[in-house]
């Protein structure tokens, strides 16, 4: 792949109103942390190290562009609806994050409080909603069940009869969640994280890992070697294969998913529906593209290959339960990385493969609407060199001892890693 | 783009006319030695290296074998294993 050039534009935009959102500073060879990946989940980390928790001396080292990964290529929906209650724990604090961040960042990350409803077309999805729904009750989180006739109230293009090939039975709606610009989010915690201090690396590509005994000591990388106290990995869909450089194995199945835009529509899709028989979840942008993802690629790999095969699923599932969508074209598709784990929850963990390396990775598709919460509390494992208690349950160990976190159990089996 | 696999029956075909079945590991580990733990490791735990491994696929949509083949999670395509030597 083509490396970008660090070097930044010689146009000076200082004296303006609209000045850079963040500095580049000159890399230095050693930092007290050094965190791999300048996505959502580094750059908060950076934010709230540097802002929280007094540690300035660090840097984001991306390889491509900051946003390149899975931060810039999902489809930005926002839930706190998942099976289990330690999840919803995390995502449930993160979804209350947002107004918070817009308003601590001064950046319009234009949230869209606008709800998601999830379809079940089988008896079995529509007991795993009940199971969501309970979890959800139970932690004070909005979400319900609704019949057939309530999912087209909230959705008028519905197709609610028994015409589909998976007629819908059930609703799962969670009027908390919602989509985010995810570019808006990644430049405002990078300004952010410039701010309070962290330096932030574009173009830096990590080739190798330095330990010491039983120490991480830095990285060898495109730039030269920096030598650091701490290292994080959270570099996404990546973070496996940068991983592979200490010969560490991980329960992470890499794995390449796609979404796609269609042509500008009048607003007919007023919150983000989500249906796991036809693998599909849509939303209409604020320009009326119906942004849409679709199921993964079942071969582990770490490219962001587009292929024919999922601009069929989608325009055959979408058209099947919407059909005032037939005929209309698709503009766009692209991919990203999702990196998979058994029980569909992440590695959270540090200081357990060697000491002063700290990992944030397996989130699958769930990377998005985690980043800034998740970035807070690794900042604070970091900090501390103590996992906070929310962090605890997504320890590495557990799937050593037989402690999966039960995500699965929700609307569907979801491939052969699970 | 998509890319296309060689069965050893059928030839190169495109990839959705298989289904992917992981990496090689050679033969499972004997049941009645296995700690829990290297059990674990064995079920879940995986490299996936940027480089070509040797992996299973089965042609679902074809004539239904399954075989071995070289592939690059790095580039999606079939690749003869590299020389790589590590200490």
């Amino acid at each position: 792949m083509k490396r970008l050039s660090p070097s930044v534009s010689s146009i000076d935009h200082s004296h303006t109103k609209f000045g850079r959102l963040w500095k580049t500073r000159p890399l230095k060879r050693h930092y007290d942390v050094v965190i791999i990946g300048g996505g959502i989940h580094g750059l908060a980390t950076a934010y709230y190290l540097a802002k929280e928790h007094s540690i300035k001396d660090i840097a984001v080292l991306e390889s491509q562009y900051i946003g390149f990964g899975g931060s810039g290529r999902n489809t930005a929906h926002v839930r706190a609806n998942q099976r289990t209650q330690q999840n919803v724990k995390l995502y449930d604090e993160g979804l209350r994050l947002w107004p918070i961040l817009t308003d601590e960042l001064d950046f319009n990350l234009m949230f869209f409080n606008c709800g998601n409803l999830s379809l079940a077309h089988s008896e079995a999805a529509v007991s795993g909603f009940r199971l969501a729904i309970n979890t959800a009750t139970f932690s004070g989180v909005k979400s319900e069940l609704l019949d057939p006739q309530q999912c087209k109230e909230v959705i008028p293009a519905l197709d609610i009869s028994d015409r589909p090939a998976h007629p819908i039975q059930a609703g799962m709606y969670h009027p908390p969640g919602g989509t985010i610009r995810h570019d808006a989010l990644v430049w405002g915690l990078a300004k952010g994280a410039d701010k309070h201090g962290a330096s932030i690396h574009q173009g830096v590509e990590v080739q190798g890992i330095d330990v010491d005994g039983p120490r991480v000591t830095g990285v060898q990388t495109s730039h030269g070697p920096i030598s650091c106290n701490k290292l994080a990995v959270m570099a996404g869909g990546y973070g496996a294969s940068i991983c592979t450089m200490l010969d560490i194995e991980l329960p992470i199945h890499p794995l390449t998913i796609q979404a796609m835009v269609t042509q500008p529509l009048k607003p007919l899709l007023n919150c983000v529906l989500s249906s796991g028989a036809y693998h599909v979840y849509a939303n209409q942008t604020l320009k009326g593209e119906i942004a849409t993802g679709a199921h993964m690629d079942p071969q582990v790999n770490y490219t962001t290959d587009v292929t024919a095969h999922y601009f069929k699923h989608q325009a055959e599932a979408l058209t099947d339960f919407m059909p005032c969508l037939e005929g209309v074209r698709f503009l766009r598709i692209w991919a990203g990385l999702a990196d998979m784990t058994p029980d569909m929850a992440p590695i959270l963990d540090g200081n357990v493969m060697f000491d002063g390396l700290y990992i944030d990775l397996g989130w699958g598709y769930f990377g998005f609407k985690s980043g800034p919460i998740t970035g807070k509390y690794m900042a604070e494992f970091i900090a501390r060199e103590e996992a906070p208690e929310i962090l605890a349950p997504f320890a590495l160990s557990r799937f050593l001892e037989n402690r999966y976190m039960g995500e699965t159990a929700t609307t569907m089996k979801y491939g052969h890693w699970d | 783009m998509t890319f296309r696999l060689t069965c050893p029956v059928c030839g190169a075909r495109d990839v959705y006319e298989f289904r992917y079945g992981g990496q090689e590991r050679g033969p499972r580990p004997e049941q009645a030695q296995l700690s829990s733990d290297e059990h674990f490791r064995w079920t879940q735990f995986r490299m996936t290296r940027p480089e070509p491994q040797e992996e299973w696929w089965y042609h679902t949509g074809g004539c239904g074998v399954w075989f071995t083949t070289w592939r690059n999670p790095a580039t999606n395509r079939e690749e003869p294993p590299h020389e790589v030597e590590r200490g």
